[in-house]
């Protein structure tokens, strides 16, 4: 015997099934909209079975469909399934991924300019947030793009500086340089292959 | 009757409902703020515009990017806190100007519907 949880879980997880093409913000909006819509209808009519409640609440199948056709619809309204519609106010996938790798790269050449240091942390920071924010990628490949873009350099220079063991010498600084830089580059073409127009 | 009659006109309400639904969403909300299972019901009421309850959340969902309502979290005294979906001003600029250009939608539709066309070009 099914309980109302299990119940519910399953009617959930088949709309997210049905909606895996969603951007993942998107599904996880959906479903928090329709888990609380069942939570309301379940305070309000306490006495109305959960199966009816979800039948009345449709089929996923429809309701994933309806949030795609939502999803692709832009100013002109015309119905973009499957496609690779340009979403309206959205930041173009360059951006991020231009603003985790440039910066660095001048930062590197200035090394010793306080100001280069400051504006590189501060615009892959940005670049950071916006790949995080933006709507190309799953949440899987945003947090692996952060942990390589950002990161993994991140603690691998604080360790370079704080150590005593690491080598001096301009060598193998210009070394670990260009390694960060091909780390940063190799993650933001990954990164643009995968995304979602 | 054909087969598949009921099939098409349940089109033809489909067609129209889609292009309607998130005015009359919004036209809900023109008093006061409400909440989603609030205007499930409502749309629920009217008969012809009832849907899939659960398409309705993309819709809404679209309409708060698209900035035309907002929600804000309310404490209910039965059961969980409900989402309100209020106007904002873009979302209240858009129903008036649906509801100045549906009366003329309307009419004109009717005539298209009522009036026998003439075999030829001229209106008698």
């Amino acid at each position: 015997m099914k309980t109302s949880a299990d119940l519910v879980h399953g009617y959930l997880s088949a709309v997210e099934r049905e909606a895996s093409a969603l951007p993942a913000d998107r599904r996880q909006e959906l479903l928090a909209d329709l888990a609380e819509h069942i939570e309301v209808t379940r305070a309000e009519r306490p006495d109305t079975a959960i199966g009816e409640v979800l039948a009345e609440l449709g089929d996923p199948r429809t309701i994933a469909a309806t949030a795609l056709a939502e999803a692709g619809n832009g100013a002109a309204g015309a119905p973009a399934r499957g496609g690779a519609p340009a979403r309206r106010g959205k930041i173009h996938p360059l951006v991020p991924l231009l603003m985790l790798t440039l910066p660095f790269l001048f930062a590197a050449l200035l090394p010793h300019v306080p100001a280069a240091q400051f504006c590189s942390t501060l615009f892959r920071v940005i670049g950071a947030v916006l790949l995080c924010t933006s709507v190309h990628w799953t949440s899987v490949q945003k947090t692996t793009g952060v942990l390589l873009t950002a990161v993994l350099p991140t603690v691998a220079i604080s360790v370079w500086i704080s150590s005593s063991a690491a080598p001096s010498g301009d060598t193998p600084a210009l070394l670990a340089n260009l390694a960060t830089l091909a780390l940063l580059t190799g993650t933001a073409a990954w990164l643009w292959r995968v995304r979602r127009a | 009757m054909e087969p598949g009659d009921s099939t098409k006109q349940a089109r033809a309400a489909t067609q129209l409902r889609k292009g309607v639904l998130e005015y009359c969403v919004l036209a809900l909300m023109r008093d006061r703020p409400r909440y989603g299972v609030e205007l499930l019901h409502a749309l629920e009421d009217s008969g012809a515009l009832a849907t899939s309850q659960g398409t309705v959340y993309p819709l809404l969902s679209r309409l708060r990017r698209d900035d035309l309502v907002t929600t804000t979290w309310q404490e209910s005294t039965s059961g969980p806190p409900r989402r309100y979906y209020a106007l904002t001003d873009s979302g209240r600029a858009a129903l008036d100007e649906f509801t100045r250009v549906w009366p003329g939608f309307r009419n004109a539709v009717d005539t298209f519907l009522t009036t026998p066309h003439p075999s030829t070009g001229d209106l008698a």
